[in-house]
């Protein structure tokens, strides 16, 4: 099946609609998607939009020289079986949880001062301040930074790169036969660090 | 060992061109409060409300008038220069933690001179009244022997019992010391009185060296060595003559060492600068830091260093050989190779850092032992079964379901991001046996398509009844629901 775009792309903050098999090819298909030192993303969209295992693949090349880690905001939901099938070392990723959004900020603010890459929900009732010296921590000490809130928006200026979910399809369960084969997700992806190029994700 | 820490609290202040009130700030990037903060403050701003620590901000709206400026540590550097050429010719080996602040084993010097007394009098006179001088076994001591001195110098002769009297914030780690105090621990010496087995269990790494702290077992001044293949040196046929290409060089050369010890799993407290010049003369420096130095911070003190020698007196004939000796193994450095880099990789990656086990620590400190982990996978049929999970830090305990067996009836992949730690109950239509909507929040998502049913067999042995597995796809994402005929129970998400 074809997926695909297309598009001519404004230097910078660039839109770019797609649709994506799973959500470990992204990163492989449009690299700019990639963490990289001192780059914060943010990953918005309701849960079951495939946002979660979008944000643990970007942990994947990260786990592959420092320790990673994911911050779980729910209670105990994140699952380490899609971190390792999207790649991320199993002996490098430390998962924390901490749903408490008053400690939450300087959890990961400790956090971020010693591992390569941090995956963070981030609890309704942070505030703006907060994520804005976690972004300038981030940039200091050149880790790699994924935030997914849980409600609500990030605030302008504090990501690189910001990934809407738009909508998933699921395909290979087919009215009780078969069972979940592949999603395609609709992103959409804003921000300065898109290089200046078309992209093309024909299948 | 017996060591003698010089102290100028003052010594920030140089950078001030004025006589009148002033202070000097430096910048911070702290999660939780003001990012730029008073590093040192002269008599004058002193009496008018600045104190050291506060915020720019609260010290400019008490003082408004007062000359601030940032810390400049090259200019400090220099300025700190002949201070300690005068203090190396009274004792070898002088190690420098910052501009201002030293530290020197003088168990010969002792010998030598004949005496404490008398040591701590020349370094007086050559320090002159604004050093404070701290005179205890091991550095820490020394350095709050320093601190204390309420004029002039003090000589410790029981470690223990005056680092029984400090404040806890004396060990410097401000998460732990909320958790020290709201533990009733306010002192040292109430954190010293317990087993150290048990801080180790509750605080980690961490906590275990805020207890050697506490006890007065620091890191000896007597260093030991680290091999000495892995010191690194560079000959520049073209003498370096000017601060450009000194510090390029500097910054070249910290990279191949911290390369080189990061492959063998080590982290430097104590690096020796040794630098000669065109015309033959060699000059040494050792600088040393509370914590192993990464590459950032080992460039920045080269950097200091060779710009306070080249401003200083300058280097006849320019730089024509430059040299990094690193010592004083850091046990931390070789714990944390098991987690860090040992290849190249992520592009731009400073993987010298070797701070992910103090860091993982202090969560730990701040949200508890439990809520810090690591997982293995294990076997097992759903997929909360096939996660096993343990303390980061702690050894994985047995597997509860064998790998390797077959698990007919497993779940089918891919794996969900989301799994609830129990079944959520949750609200699904049927219509003859096919899911026609499921509940989500406070709204009804139709069903769009189905997996399954896949039959799971409890354990009836533990009371645990048959189920039934359907992989629900709707359009705002794909559900693992398992239902026992009545009610239905959310699984996991396919997020």
């Amino acid at each position: 099946m074809a997926l695909g775009c297309n598009h001519q792309l404004p230097r910078t903050n660039v839109r770019l609609e797609c649709l994506l098999m799973l959500a470990e090819r992204a990163v492989e298909r449009i690299p700019s998607l990639a963490l990289s030192p001192g780059k914060i993303v943010g990953l918005e969209g309701p849960a079951g939009w495939g946002l979660t295992r979008l944000g643990l693949s970007l942990l994947a090349a990260p786990s592959q020289v420092g320790t990673v880690v994911t911050i779980d905001a729910r209670g105990g939901w994140l699952s380490p079986l899609a971190a390792w099938e999207v790649g991320v070392k199993p002996g490098r990723l430390v998962m924390v949880r901490c749903a408490d959004r008053r400690l939450w900020g300087q959890v990961t603010a400790a956090i971020l001062e010693g591992v390569a890459a941090v995956y963070a929900e981030v609890p309704a009732g942070v505030g703006e301040h907060e994520l804005r010296r976690l972004a300038a921590l981030t940039r200091a000490r050149k880790a790699g930074l994924a935030l997914r809130p849980l409600r609500g928006q990030l605030p302008a200026g504090i990501t690189h790169l910001r990934i809407n979910g738009r909508g998933v399809s699921w395909e290979g369960a087919d009215q009780g036969h078969g069972r979940l084969l592949e999603r395609r997700l609709a992103l959409e992806v804003s921000g300065k660090s898109l290089p200046w190029q078309a992209f093309d994700l024909g299948a | 060992m017996r060591t003698l820490c010089v102290w100028f609290p003052e010594w920030p202040l140089m950078v001030l061109d004025g006589t009148g009130p002033g202070y000097v700030y430096e910048e911070g990037h702290a999660a939780g409060g003001e990012t730029q903060r008073v590093a040192a403050v002269n008599a004058q701003a002193s009496k008018l409300g600045v104190a050291k620590g506060m915020g720019r901000r609260a010290a400019e709206a008490l003082c408004p008038i007062a000359e601030s400026k940032p810390r400049d540590f090259g200019i400090e550097t220099r300025l700190f220069e002949p201070m300690l050429i005068a203090l190396e010719d009274l004792i070898p080996r002088v190690e420098v933690v910052e501009p201002g602040l030293v530290l020197v084993a003088v168990e010969g010097a002792l010998r030598y001179y004949g005496g404490e007394d008398v040591l701590v009098a020349k370094v007086e006179s050559i320090a002159g009244p604004k050093a404070r001088i701290g005179s205890a076994d091991g550095p820490f001591a020394a350095r709050w022997a320093a601190i204390t001195a309420a004029e002039g110098s003090q000589v410790i002769d029981n470690d223990i019992a005056f680092l029984a009297s400090l404040d806890i914030s004396a060990v410097g780690r401000e998460e732990m010391i909320d958790t020290f105090r709201w533990l009733g621990l306010n002192t040292l010496g109430a954190l010293a009185g317990l087993p150290r087995e048990a801080v180790a269990s509750r605080f980690g790494d961490e906590g275990l060296w805020a207890h050697h702290l506490a006890s007065g077992e620091d890191r000896s001044i007597n260093p030991r060595t680290i091999p000495p293949h892995l010191a690194v040196e560079a000959h520049y046929d073209d003498p370096l003559e000017n601060l450009d290409q000194v510090a390029f060089s500097a910054r070249a050369l910290s990279a191949r060492l911290m390369n080189g010890l990061r492959k063998e799993g080590l982290a430097p407290y104590r690096v020796e600068i040794e630098a000669e010049s065109g015309m033959g003369k060699v000059r040494t420096r050792v600088w040393r830091s509370t914590d192993p130095f990464l590459e950032p911070t080992l460039t920045e003190r080269v950097w200091w260093q060779l710009r306070a020698w080249i401003e200083q007196e300058g280097v006849a004939g320019g730089l024509v050989r430059l040299r990094l000796d690193p010592s004083d193994l850091s046990g931390a450095g070789r714990q944390l190779a098991l987690l860090e880099a040992v290849g190249e990789g992520w592009e731009g990656y400073d993987s010298t850092r070797p701070e992910a086990e103090r860091a993982l620590a202090r969560a730990q400190a701040l949200v508890g032992p439990d809520a810090v982990l690591q997982a293995g996978r294990q076997g097992g049929r759903m997929p909360a079964e096939q996660v096993r999970w343990f303390r980061f830090g702690e050894e994985p305990g047995q597997l509860e379901r064998d790998l390797e067996a077959p698990w007919p009836g497993a779940t089918p992949g891919p794996a969900p991001s989301l799994v609830p730690p129990q079944p959520t109950p949750i609200d699904i239509e049927w219509d003859e046996g096919m899911p026609t909507r499921i509940r989500l929040g406070s709204r009804w998502e139709p069903v769009l398509n189905w997996a399954g049913p896949w039959r799971l067999l409890g354990r009836w042995w533990r009371g645990e009844g048959a189920g039934d597995r359907y992989q629900i796809v709707t359009s705002a994402g794909a559900f693992l629901i398992v239902t026992d005929g009545e009610r239905s129970f959310l699984a996991a998400i396919y997020d």
